[in-house]
């Protein structure tokens, strides 16, 4: 029912906007406080804003232990969305296109899998790391994080490529091309779009991911996000430092929010939106 | 199926691009199936083979095949009763919460007026931030000493609050932060819902004078009910399996005040070194994570419905 009444439609936006300011101000209250002072964190109160200093942020940049462990996330992040993408790709594709037995029970399963809960799995890949020397490596976290993203991408992929008109793909057959030919050459361009979104959601996936971090690494490959937790834990003094770090981890978040709004509702529904 | 409905007059007689030798379909598949069995299958059937063992972390030598003797200990474990009454409040309390905020935002939102689409978008902002972050964002707030919360009950008169030292506000803390974060996934999914809802219903009986009561009990929740149902699963398997935020923010205590599921587990395996037990631990939240993930697929998720859905 469209609303006539400007009065009312205007009480409503006023409404709208209060909810969207109570709801970020969390957010916004902590960015603010990575760019004061501690004193002045501790003292002013959390309501005078005044921004005063950029020296978190200054000292955070210089920090090649930060910037270390926000180019492990990068690493793992964009490693594991590759992977997730070529099997994930490849999987959809088959069950897009062909007819085999059990088709359905195994698209099915691969969303069961992909809400299975991380802890019941590390506990296991844990030990099996610790076996194979995979612990504490870049490959061994990109594998793990491939156990969410790659059911993942084949969900978030598959009405993208329904979408897509056979009569190119069935043109190429004709032609003589194979079927891998035809789904490298043929299709795979055509559903690059879908393949964006999908490469954009399995990265930020992995970006947010904390427990698998938690447990499968320690030193050389620990993620931006086990360091800020570890800020939190340890030197619970240095606040300033922490706001500072936990705004640069949400500025991909919120690119993506913004960015990706059209497939939110598809990408929660593709399987949840934790890692 | 919309999936093999789409044929083309193109073709040749007798060609079909659904055929393909059995080889090639598992070429497809092969790679997501490798990936599937290594960081899944695998993880999932040693945490069960585990789970019969006696199995400490740091002793292979003292390890021992008990049978479902840890099962059996589980449920003599006060511990695991009270992560279990722990996480089944925490869905019981949040969960409506979050569902009756998201539902009174869609209902406002659901028209336009400048700014609509911002709002929209950037209410969604928490749901999709680190889990992380949003835990440390209101360890922040509610600390006691210069937290903004604290702040506000200090201008307001009253004495300061040791939220997360107190084993009942510490699980109140746990539940507001999951509420702030998870209604918007609500609202997200029940205002997709309610724009698919035909304007003509609603414009047949307003003509008929229905109020908007009326419309509200006899249109838009019977037409929503699958959407909400949706929603609340979906957030459900999240729910089951809430670990990072909790950490950051409590690491499960005061004591064991925030213990939930994931936790213990984590606990069990992590401090105490007990594999085998942190592993049928594990298999318990498996089944149960399973079972709600099948609810789910069984419901709504038709491979006919994906294939139109990409921009809904």
């Amino acid at each position: 029912m469209k609303n006539t009444r400007p009065a009312l439609n205007a009480a409503i936006a006023a409404c709208a906007f209060l909810v969207l300011a109570v709801e970020l101000f969390p957010i916004f209250i902590t960015i603010a406080a990575g760019f004061r002072r501690d004193i002045e964190i501790l003292g002013a109160g959390p309501f005078s804003l005044k921004f005063t200093t950029r020296s978190w942020f200054l000292v955070l940049f210089k920090s090649t232990e930060f910037l270390g462990y926000v180019g492990n996330s990068v690493m793992v992040a964009l490693f594991s969305t590759a992977l997730s993408l070529a099997a994930g790709s490849l999987a959809a594709y088959g069950i897009s296109r062909f007819r085999f037995h059990g088709r359905d029970a195994l698209a099915y399963s691969f969303l069961v899998f992909r809400m299975l809960p991380q802890i019941s799995l590390v506990v296991a890949m844990y030990m099996m790391f610790q076996a194979i020397g995979a612990r504490d490596t870049i490959w061994g976290l990109t594998l793990a994080h491939s156990s969410f993203n790659v059911p993942y991408v084949i969900w978030m992929v598959l009405p993208f490529f329904a979408q897509i008109d056979r009569s190119y793909e069935e043109a190429a057959v004709v032609d003589g091309c194979s079927r891998f030919q035809t789904f490298r050459r043929v299709f795979l361009p055509l559903a690059a779009s879908g393949l964006v979104v999908a490469a954009v959601f399995a990265f930020i996936m992995s970006w947010n991911e904390f427990l698998y971090a938690l447990i499968l690494t320690s030193t050389r490959a620990k993620t931006a996000p086990l360091h800020v937790a570890g800020f939190i834990a340890a030197d619970g003094l240095k606040w300033g430092q922490l706001y500072a770090a936990g705004t640069v981890l949400l500025v991909p978040v919120f690119v993506f929010t913004v960015t990706m709004q059209k497939f939110l509702v598809h990408g929660i529904t593709a399987g949840g939106v934790k890692g | 199926m919309s999936y093999s409905s789409r044929r083309t007059s193109r073709k040749p007689r007798g060609f079909s691009l659904e055929g393909g030798s059995p080889g090639t379909v598992l070429r497809f598949l092969l790679p997501a199936l490798i990936f599937v069995f290594a960081v899944l299958l695998f993880p999932a059937g040693y945490s069960l083979y585990a789970s019969f063992f006696n199995w400490p972390l740091n002793d292979a030598s003292a390890r021992e095949f008990i049978a479902l003797g840890n099962y059996a200990r589980l449920f003599t474990d006060p511990e695991f009763w009270n992560s279990l009454k722990l996480q089944a409040g925490f869905i019981v309390i949040a969960l409506p919460i979050e569902l009756a905020l998201g539902f009174a935002a869609a209902l406002l939102l659901n028209r336009e007026f400048p700014g609509a689409g911002v709002v929209r978008t950037l209410l969604l902002l928490p749901v999709f931030m680190l889990p992380v972050l949003s835990g440390f964002t209101w360890r922040y707030m509610l600390q006691p000493d210069y937290g903004p919360i604290n702040w506000i009950v200090a201008a307001l008169g009253g004495k300061q609050v040791l939220w997360l030292n107190d084993p009942t506000l510490a699980y109140v803390a746990v539940i507001i932060q999951d509420v702030w974060r998870m209604w918007p996934f609500m609202f997200m999914l029940l205002y997709a819902g309610l724009t698919t809802i035909p304007e003509e219903l609603f414009e047949a009986a307003f003509m008929d004078g229905a109020s908007w009561g009326q419309r509200l009990r006899r249109i838009t929740l019977p037409m929503l009910r699958p959407t909400v149902i949706t929603a609340l699963l979906l957030r459900l398997i999240d729910a089951l399996r809430i670990f990072s935020e909790v950490y950051t923010m409590t690491e499960g205590g005061p004591g064991s005040s925030t213990l939930l599921f994931s936790l213990y587990t984590h606990r069990q395996a992590f401090s105490f070194f007990r594999v085998g037990l942190a592993s049928a631990m594990a298999i318990f939240l498996l089944v149960l994570s399973v079972a709600v993930a099948m609810l789910i697929v069984r419901k709504n998720m038709r491979l006919e419905e994906m294939s139109k859905g990409a921009d809904a």
